[in-house]
């Protein structure tokens, strides 16, 4: 366990209250077609969050859903069109010199989704972690590199003579791990995964999930996931949110999101997830793919695929709003039913019963704000 | 028991490397009776994709037919010139290949590509080509004004379902699909699935389902098929697969994965990785891997065994397999 030595430039230290990292109305619009054209590609609205100190944060939903756009804010890969990242307390967006934009990119790096192709196949793996170390870490010598480079493939479950292996030479899941070897030998506070696990084979997925669990238990960092599998996000994560289209639909933690989903798209995303444990269940179809967000109007960009659909969703977008302990959603109709007290509105209803760890949290009974756990109905 | 529509016997594929031969499908057998649906499992390289074009005989180099046979509607596939194949091709039996971005012609209309396949194997009026095409389209539920559609002007899920659409333009009886759904969300996934299902039922023809995702076919199919570095590990029910699976390369798969609704547990994977085709251990070919190997594993490479209406390449069903199960640990 090596603790954190490096200086925060500005001398800001964590803010007593002031999570890791905290987006305020974090916004990206893309222009699409030449330079004069009105069309904006809305891919993340307002998209406010917070991650705390050794926290695993999932960011959930399709493809199309605005969750890389994310990533890709948080790592300044692009400036966002409005609003604002904090990390530490410090906002991010006007970090301009060299040193500083050096110093967040060190505390926050990204894994990226495809191991095949975030490495260069003509240099040896250890390549890309020596340069991150040269680069963040210059105050280390040639010997403490090599320490440090196989301390890190060491945490990562990798046997430290694999720093001399090319990538070919690895498998997928081998390859992943360097990825994640790579983001912490620069000592990050968050890792940005990106879909870590979406291109590696089914059986080596456990692994790579229990990995990134570990580096929180041990190094203490923290993670914010991107995935589109709800299953794995539940797996690892301590609270979930959930994307449609640009937007924020649902978020809260983990169990409380999957066992009592509010917004009917988190309920379809769940009806949708093959459990091949259980007996298969007929649920309504539904083709519909996530639109892409060109110009748009008010209103909740659900309301044209959702059954529970009233006047109100076409005409006024909906604000997350509180569904039980610290479980938010946008969504008219489920705000409707926590206000009057309503049992919730099932849009898109998974299997009947649920595991046995589920069975005081089926369908009728909700979690409903400060009075707590409402009786079973 | 109905004579199978499909009867695969030892085949056998080789490709051929500069300084070796890698062995990628290695004697497997495997029969779909007509209207069955069969899901074969595996991780990326246990040569499902490979058994898939063997039997479509679709291989090119340097992947080559070494030996087996391919019994369709009556004939061996295998002996068959490529102009008695083609002829065959689409009208008896469609392939559903996994990235249908890549398989439509990006500069043709939907509706002239379906022209082409109609054209090649039919005689058939303008007028009904048209009609027959919009008749396809309809069944995978699209719009036939997508007819005059170019492929980049559909999403990813509807060139999957206008590529399923192609594919039944002559209804054959067996459709083959190497992983069609691995490329779309869960949403539209299940939506996918759920129409072949529908599909097959309704115009009863056969279909082997490549999937690297056990969960995807765990609802739709009738029996599966697990491979394994180049064979059959497992072969059975769908239900009991999933309820009781046999082989402990399944029982690992089966743990691969997080439930989205059970406990939260957690989960092992199977350590390792798969074998180098090229250097295989000695005996059976999952023991470096497996939680239940004995000495014996080491020293003998397992046949199929019978237990069951099921089959499994794993010597802990050896000898008592009449008896029923054996070697369960849980």
């Amino acid at each position: 366990m090596v603790q954190s030595t490096t200086p925060a430039p500005g001398g800001t230290g964590l803010d007593s209250g002031e999570p890791l990292l905290r987006t305020v109305d974090l916004t990206r619009h893309f222009r699409l077609g030449g330079f004069r054209s009105r069309n904006m590609l809305h891919a993340v609205d307002s998209f406010s969050m917070t991650i705390g100190e050794r926290e695993i944060v999932a960011v959930v939903g399709e493809s199309g859903s605005g969750k890389t756009t994310v990533a890709r804010l948080l790592t300044m890969i692009y400036p966002p069109t409005r609003g604002t990242i904090y990390y530490r307390g410090r906002a991010v967006n006007h970090l301009h010199s060299r040193r500083d934009i050096l110093w967040y990119r060190g505390e926050v790096p990204l894994v990226f989704q495809d191991p095949y192709s975030a490495m260069n196949p003509v240099f040896r793996v250890s390549h890309g972690v020596m340069r991150s170390l040269k680069l963040h870490r210059p105050e280390l010598d040639r010997a403490g590199r090599q320490r440090e480079a196989q301390r890190v493939f060491d945490t990562v479950g990798l046997s430290p003579d694999m720093l001399a292996k090319f990538p070919y030479e690895m498998s997928g899941g081998q390859r992943q791990r360097v990825g994640f070897a790579q983001a912490l030998a620069v000592q990050p506070r968050l890792i940005l995964a990106d879909e870590p696990v979406s291109m590696l084979d089914v059986s080596i997925r456990a692994g790579v999930l229990n990995m990134m669990a570990r580096l929180r238990e041990e190094e203490g960092v923290s993670l914010l996931y991107i995935t589109h599998d709800l299953a794995s996000a539940r797996y690892v994560a301590d609270r979930i949110i959930v994307m449609y289209a640009g937007h924020q639909v649902e978020t809260g933690p983990a169990d409380a999101v999957l066992s009592q989903p509010r917004h009917p798209y988190t309920q379809l995303l769940l009806s949708a997830a093959p459990d091949p444990r259980e007996e298969p269940v007929d649920i309504p179809a539904d083709s519909g793919e996530p639109p892409r967000v060109i110009n748009p109007s008010e209103g909740c960009r659900f309301a044209p695929r959702c059954p529970l659909a009233i006047g109100v969703c076409a005409s006024v977008t909906p604000e997350l709003s509180k569904m039980g302990p610290a479980h938010e959603a946008a969504c008219h109709v489920a705000a409707e039913d926590v206000e009057r007290g309503r049992p919730v509105h099932r849009a898109f209803s998974s299997s009947p019963v649920a595991g046995a760890s589920q069975s005081s949290a089926l369908p009728t009974s909700e979690t409903s704000g400060p009075q707590g756990r409402a009786p079973v109905g | 028991m109905t004579d199978p529509l499909l009867e695969v016997k030892d085949l056998t594929v080789d490709y051929q490397a500069e300084y070796a031969d890698v062995r990628a499908l290695d004697h497997v057998s495997l029969s779909v009776a007509p209207g069955e649906f069969l899901g074969v499992v595996g991780e990326s390289g246990c040569g499902k994709s490979t058994m898939l074009f063997a039997i479509a005989q679709l291989l090119s180099p340097p992947a080559v037919l070494i030996g087996g046979s391919v019994r369709f509607t009556g004939k061996d596939m295998v002996r068959l010139t490529e102009a008695e194949l083609r002829h065959m091709r689409w009208r008896d039996y469609a392939v559903v290949m996994q990235s249908a971005m890549n398989a439509l012609n990006p500069m043709k209309t939907v509706a002239a590509q379906f022209a082409d396949a109609i054209r090649a194997h039919a005689k058939m009026t303008g007028k009904e080509i048209r009609n027959r095409s919009a008749e396809v389209l309809r069944l995978v539920g699209i719009d036939p004004a997508h007819l005059d559609s170019y492929p980049h002007q559909l999403s990813g899920g509807m060139r999957q379902r206008t590529m399923i659409a192609m594919a039944l333009l002559f209804t054959p009886q067996l459709v083959l699909m190497d992983e069609p759904t691995s490329a779309l969300d869960v949403v539209a996934q299940r939506a996918l699935m759920r129409q072949i299902k529908e599909l097959q039922v309704q115009l009863g023809f056969a279909v082997i389902f490549v999937t690297h995702d056990m969960s995807v076919v765990s609802h739709y199919s009738d029996r599966v098929m697990v491979m394994y570095a180049g064979q059959t590990a497992e072969v059975g029910g769908t239900r009991r697969m999933f309820t009781s699976p046999l082989h402990p390369y399944t029982r690992g798969l089966m743990d691969a994965f997080p439930s989205i609704r059970g406990n939260r547990r957690e989960l092992t994977g199977i350590p390792g990785s798969p074998p180098d085709l090229g250097h295989l251990p000695s005996g059976c070919r999952f023991m470096p891997r497996c939680p239940d190997a004995m000495p014996e594993c080491a020293a003998r490479s397992p046949e199929m065994f019978a237990v069951d209406e099921a089959q499994v390449r794993c010597l802990l069903y050896d000898g008592q397999a009449h008896q029923g199960r054996i070697g369960e640990t849980a």
